[in-house]
């Protein structure tokens, strides 16, 4: 069941005491349970009939897929389900595929053959994220507007590398700095080049690294919202929009906006779960190290 | 030949020798930054570059609704933040200030105790931390109408359900307290994020200093205080420092939980309304976003300062 | 093969600015063909930056470098037909063990069949043909530390680089280790330059040693002269174990004293000492030249260790004035305890440095 169980290393602060320690694991696995609680329930409502979903909560209920079929369903003139996972999917994939291919030979350059003042650069790097996207939403719409780009994948794609950019930079860079960096000078006097460098020497040792980077790019390019809604009102919607169009402003619509969310959500989340350990090393590590 | 004439000609071989390190250096120096350039020239072509534009409009009266041409009105722009007319920005700061400090607070307090519960070996601690992480997965947009439609709600709401449960009336949390509720959805969200932080920091400290202090007889409480803590440091600030980031642009909770009522929009919210949301007064709300990009920068250098010395004087 | 010459070689660390580090200054060492050179001295004494000027992975800022009379100072690494062997193995965790021997050859293109009977052959040299489709984390360290050198040796260089080589493996099989090695060169036949921060294995595996130390080369020579006749006080004290007993003396006109007997000059040394006009010397003496004698200089024994075959003895001497601690070898099966007294003195050769500037008096022993 457990995704990983490696035990910690150090010895831990609470429960040295047996009682203490049970009550501890118990009082553990409630608050685990209570913070999952609403994505149960919400799960819990997709599969519920619209009546019973608006009425008390209960557990007791048939079991449907008819809101799942529902919402997937094209409905004319409305983004669509499938259009909108289109939009997402594609945007995400070139956008994560853009990130990598910049990050990588940065990383590169900030880690196993820095260059001079490299600290300053990854500094930089960083410090974009300190700009606030409406810092700059107004001349980016006005540019896009005035490039015919409103309304496009184009734009969103553009953006959202932009917006990963740093973070790929700044996770690549420490995974790359945990290689040694002798590896690299002995491909360089088995007259490796500096691309065979990359392909066969660092890069089969940092995939993992880079696999969770690349996943971290797509949960925060497939969650984004902000510029889906501000640049891209109908045109190449993504999901995040295509989610938040199933709130009715009238009759009951919690069970297929349950459902919606349920979709919207399980492909990000299954792939963070999978992830999660090298993701979060890498997100620490980069600061630390 | 004279022994000047060699001299010289020895001279001016090690000068070409020199000449010629110099030059190999140069083309080793273009050759480590040539890889960094494309990611370089894209983040300042796409952030740096509108954020100029941002700065110039923030000095014009722009309005893209109007045909007239856009005038050059110098810091008049800014000025005017003070005056009555501009009483809903001042509020949307406060907002935003407020939220920020909060969230970033609480899921801080919140992620700091999930990682020490979770530090422990128990049965099915990695599915418990599987549990736990989730909602930061969760897409922000479905966090908020989840929240909003089946926690919150007056009608359907779980937590007024058990509100009345215990026989007290139902709270309508969304209008009644709107900023309140955003910040639960974000403390939701966010623990888990700083619970990971807190959690790499926990594990990789060094066993065999814990060993030594409880041989020296320490107080659990003490091992946390004197030893567990000021390890921890620079992932507490890491958690604080990136949870600042972006905490301070949230947008999609506001717009999905309390859609422009009054008491919750933050800045971001009040910009993009102002601006491209309709409001079309680019001028003016360039001007908010160069106050949020100013506070931001100077919310991210005394914040990390100020958390720094706090811990080390507690320490 | 191939002969090395470093000509007046520095590497400074920011080079032109302030607070630049010339981690290596003006070396100037000739390497012969086919020798076995060691460079020794202690950790930060630049023995790691002279090899990677060699290997190409270091600027050379000042002089030149030649291998076989080829100036190579501006050439890349991969320009250069050299191999090096790195401390921490440097093996490539995604490649075979057959895969990390054969990688230079197949960057150079070497038809398939061809590199393959080569890492053979290498594999079969340092017994590690059962292990050639095991990726490197399924080795011991010994294994490992044996892939390495096979990555070496297949591309039969010019030149092998090593860098503290046997420094990850255990007492023992570094013992083993190093025969084997100074056995494989001898055979090879192949020039190498050797760094290592421990003296017993310069002395034992080096056909000249080059010592080294604040980037500065101290001494080049055979193990033997190294040892019987240091160039200064830093050699002196470094090289032999334990070490040479150094004592610090002023001179009392053209005598110099340990404990309370005069010390027996050379000739060539008393000229020395007569020309200079320095106040203060030490004096170098081995501890198996100590001798006791009656009429010695009287110290006490404080510490007794026993190896078996002899002993060393540390004694606590008066001496100009305060108490110095000089170590005596004495016979194994010694009667001597802490707290005994003795009389010590000279019975072989003795070393006189300028205590101020650490050159030598008098010639060298031959
Ligand atoms: N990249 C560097 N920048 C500045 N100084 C360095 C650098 N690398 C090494 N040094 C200095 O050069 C000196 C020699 O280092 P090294 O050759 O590694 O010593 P060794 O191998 O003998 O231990 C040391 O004093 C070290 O501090
Ligand atoms: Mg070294």
């Amino acid at each position: 069941m457990a995704l990983f169980t490696r035990a910690p290393k150090a010895e831990p602060i609470l429960g040295q005491n047996r009682l203490v320690a049970h009550l501890l694991s118990f009082l553990t696995w409630i608050i685990g349970l209570m913070f999952f609680f609403p994505l149960f329930w919400l799960t819990v409502n997709g599969f519920k009939e619209e009546s019973v979903a608006s009425a008390d909560p209960t557990l007791r209920f048939e079991p449907t897929l008819d809101r799942f079929s529902e919402v997937t369903e094209a409905n004319s003139g409305l983004l669509s389900f499938a259009e909108a996972f289109g939009n997402s999917f594609w945007i995400v994939l070139i956008s994560t595929a853009f990130v990598m291919v910049l990050a990588i030979p940065a990383a590169y350059a900030l880690s196993i053959r820095p260059m001079k003042k490299w600290r300053d650069v990854l500094f930089f790097f960083i410090s974009t994220k300190f700009l606030p996207i409406v810092g700059i939403i107004m001349p980016v719409w006005i540019i896009a507007r005035d490039l015919e780009l409103l309304g496009t994948r184009t734009v969103l794609v553009v953006l959202y590398t932009a917006m990963n950019l740093p973070l790929a930079v700044w996770m690549l860079r420490s995974f790359f700095a945990e290689v040694p960096k002798e590896l690299i000078e002995a491909a360089q006097i088995d007259g490796c080049s500096l691309i065979g460098q990359i392909r066969q020497v660092l890069l089969p040792i940092v995939a993992p690294g880079v696999a969770a980077t690349a996943l971290l790019c797509v949960i925060f390019a497939w969650n984004e919202f902000f510029f889906a809604v501000q640049l891209n009102p109908t045109g190449a919607s993504t999901i995040p929009v295509w989610v938040n169009s199933q709130q009715k402003f009238q009759g009951q619509f919690i069970a297929s906006l349950s459902a919606a969310s349920v979709l919207a959500t399980l492909p990000v989340v299954i792939a963070g779960w999978v992830a999660q350990k090298r993701m979060i090393r890498g997100l620490a590590m980069g600061a630390i190290k | 030949m004279s022994n000047a004439v060699v001299d010289r000609e020895v001279d001016s071989k090690k000068e070409s020798r020199a000449n010629e390190i110099k030059r190999l250096e140069r083309r080793e120096g273009w050759k480590r930054r040539l890889p960094i350039l494309p990611a370089l020239l894209f983040t300042i072509v796409v952030t740096q570059i509108p954020f100029l534009f941002t700065l110039f409009y923030s000095l014009t009266d722009w309005r893209i609704d109007k045909l007239e041409p856009r005038q050059f009105i110098g810091i008049d722009n800014y000025t005017s933040l003070t005056e009555e007319s501009e009483k809903f920005f001042r509020e949307a700061a406060w907002v935003s200030v407020q939220m920020t400090v909060m969230a970033v607070l609480f899921s801080l307090i919140v992620g700091t105790m999930l990682a020490i519960l979770l530090d422990r070996k128990f049965f099915g601690q990695g599915f418990i931390r599987t549990l736990l992480i989730t909602p930061f997965l969760v897409m922000p947009v479905v966090a908020g109408l989840m929240w909003k439609t089946q926690m919150l709600n007056f009608n359907f709401g779980i937590i007024n359900w058990i509100l009345n449960g215990l026989g007290q009336e139902s709270v309508e949390f969304a209008t009644r307290y709107p900023m309140g509720s955003v910040i639960v959805v974000l403390v939701w969200q966010w623990s888990p994020f700083m619970m990971l932080i807190v959690l790499a920091g926990l594990q990789g400290q060094d066993p065999s200093v814990l060993e030594a202090a409880r041989v020296d007889g320490a107080s659990t409480f003490g091992i946390f205080r004197q030893i567990t803590f000021p390890q921890l440091r620079p992932f507490l600030e890491l958690g604080t420092l990136l949870g600042a980031i972006y905490l301070i642009q949230v947008y999609d909770h506001i717009e999905v939980i309390v859609g422009g009522q009054p008491g919750a929009n933050n800045l971001p919210f009040y910009i993009a309304q102002r601006s491209i949301g309709g409001g079309n007064r680019f001028g003016l709300a360039s001007t908010y976003s160069i106050i949020v990009v100013i506070a931001s920068i100077i919310i991210a250098n005394i914040g990390l300062r100020v958390l720094s010395n706090l811990l080390e004087d507690d320490s | 093969m191939a002969e090395v010459r470093y000509e007046k070689a520095s590497r400074i660390y920011g080079f032109g600015g302030v607070g630049a580090v010339r981690a290596v200054n003006e070396l100037d060492l000739n390497i012969a063909d086919g020798e076995l050179l060691v460079l020794v001295g202690p950790s930060g004494s630049g023995k790691s930056t002279a090899l990677r000027m060699l290997a190409g992975l270091e600027t050379v800022n000042e002089g030149s470098i030649f291998i076989d009379d080829v100036d190579v100072t501006l050439k890349p690494p991969q320009d250069r037909d050299i191999a090096m062997v790195f401390q921490n193995y440097a093996l490539y965790p995604s490649m075979t063990v057959g895969e990390n021997m054969g990688f230079a050859l197949k960057q150079a293109k070497v038809p398939k069949a061809e590199r393959r009977a080569q890492v053979e052959e290498a594999a079969r040299i340092l017994d590690l043909e059962p292990y050639l489709d095991r990726k490197p984390k399924n080795l011991s360290g010994g294994q490992r530390q044996r892939v390495a050198m096979g990555r070496a040796i297949v591309r039969s260089p010019q030149v092998f680089l090593m860098d503290e080589p046997l420094s990850n493996l255990d007492a023992k099989l570094r013992v083993q280790t190093r025969t084997e090695l100074a056995d494989l060169q001898a055979r090879l036949g192949t020039t190498m330059v050797y760094v290592t921060h421990d003296q017993v294995e310069a002395m034992t595996m080096g056909h000249r040693v080059a010592v080294l130390d604040h980037g500065e080369l101290q001494q080049v020579d055979t193990p033997r002269r190294l040892y019987s006749s240091p160039a200064n006080l830093f050699v002196a004290g470094f090289i032999g174990s334990p070490a040479m007993n150094l004592i610090e003396t002023d001179r009392t006109g053209d005598e110099l004293h340990f404990g309370s007997t005069v010390v027996p000059l050379s000739d060539d040394v008393q000229a020395d000492l007569k020309a200079s006009a320095s106040t203060r010397f030490v004096v170098g003496v081995r501890p198996e030249h100590l001798i006791q004698t009656p009429d010695g200089a009287p110290c006490g024994a404080t510490v007794v260790e026993e190896l078996g075959s002899d002993a060393f003895v540390h004694a606590s001497m008066p001496h100009n004035g305060t108490e110095a601690t000089v170590v005596v070898r004495v016979d194994g099966e010694t009667a001597i305890t802490r707290g005994d007294n003795l009389t010590i003195a000279i019975g072989g050769p003795v070393h006189i440095f300028d205590a101020e500037s650490g050159v030598r008096l008098g010639k060298p022993v031959t």
